[in-house]
């Protein structure tokens, strides 16, 4: 099939193509989705070498199971988000039992001196705000990136939590009420206090 | 709060591209795993075509089998109904009344008794 085509199929479509035998699909896929995981394995465990290793991952399982695809019952986004959180979740319990505990490698943000504070761009503020994330507790982290950052609605992240829609509220509510907790004492390093 | 929204809409318009390296890897994993599908996919049998379909290919396909069938059997219940209109349109055609049309005149030849 043209790649013109496939361009404008949706991602159920490029997987039954790809179980079909179609070369193209699993390119087009790739392009799609490896960068959204793994952005978001990232997020989820700090570390882009084991983001990476879980994107490759969850694109293989995805690949595996192409020929048992039924379009309808699933979108392959919310399938393959569910694959990373459980993946990445696997990780983060490894890290526990290993006492490796994300936190204790994370640097501490630094202080808000006058020197920092001037040369504060916006991917210190990135940086501020993943580890403020990785402070959180698991679960929150969880349903504040997929609700805030990649964009899903509160049943998307339910069906990729395998909670329910409430506990996703209450989740994404206080999660978002500690991330603030978290930043509050860095308003100065990343440059806010001078926009009021 | 406000900045917190800030904070957070600007983290979802940034992008983490992968690595060519990662990309590379994924792609092989795609072409190992789909040949593993061509490879158990049984091969496609070509049935014969059967004797309808190869008669309908001397007339040109079923459609033109079709037609040519049809006309053969309205030839048959005509012959055998014999309806008035059949006279009528004879009639016309042949320019006199018709109560018998003799369509092989030579043949009566060979059929006369000596």
């Amino acid at each position: 099939m043209p790649r013109d085509t496939l361009a404008d199929l949706c991602d159920e479509a490029l997987v039954v193509l790809y179980a079909n035998g179609d070369p193209d699909a699993a390119r087009l896929l790739a392009k799609r989705l490896v960068p959204r995981v793994m952005g978001y394995a990232a997020r989820m465990l700090a570390d882009r070498a084991e983001a990476e290793d879980i994107a490759q991952e969850a694109m293989l399982r995805l690949w595996r199971v192409a020929p048992d695809w039924r379009q309808g019952e699933a979108r392959v986004s919310t399938w393959i988000y569910r694959v990373v959180a459980n993946l990445c979740t696997d990780r983060l319990r490894a890290r526990r039992r290993q006492r490796a505990e994300a936190l204790d490698d994370v640097a501490e943000p630094a202080d808000g001196a006058a020197s920092v504070v001037a040369g504060m761009i916006e991917a210190d503020r990135m940086a501020a705000l993943d580890r403020a994330l990785a402070a959180l507790p698991e679960r929150q982290r969880e349903a504040v990136v997929l609700r805030h950052i990649e964009g899903f609605n509160n049943p998307e992240i339910a069906e990729i939590l395998q909670i329910g829609v409430e506990a996703v509220e209450s989740l994404t509510a206080r999660g978002k009420r500690a991330l603030a907790a978290v930043l509050a004492g860095q308003r100065a390093a990343l440059g806010y206090e001078e926009a009021e | 709060m406000d900045d917190l929204d800030d904070l957070l809409t600007g983290a979802k318009a940034v992008s983490m591209p992968p690595s060519d390296a990662l990309m590379a890897r994924v792609l092989a994993d795609a072409a190992t795993v789909q040949a593993g599908f061509v490879a158990v996919r049984p091969a496609v049998v070509v049935a014969r075509a059967g004797w309808l379909a190869r008669l309908a290919a001397v007339f040109g396909g079923a459609g033109s089998l079709a037609g040519v069938s049809a006309a053969a059997v309205m030839g048959l219940v005509f012959g055998f109904v014999q309806p008035d209109g059949i006279g009528a349109v004879a009639d016309i055609w042949v320019g006199s009344d018709v109560a018998q049309l003799d369509l092989m005149p030579q043949v009566d030849v060979l059929l006369a008794e000596e």
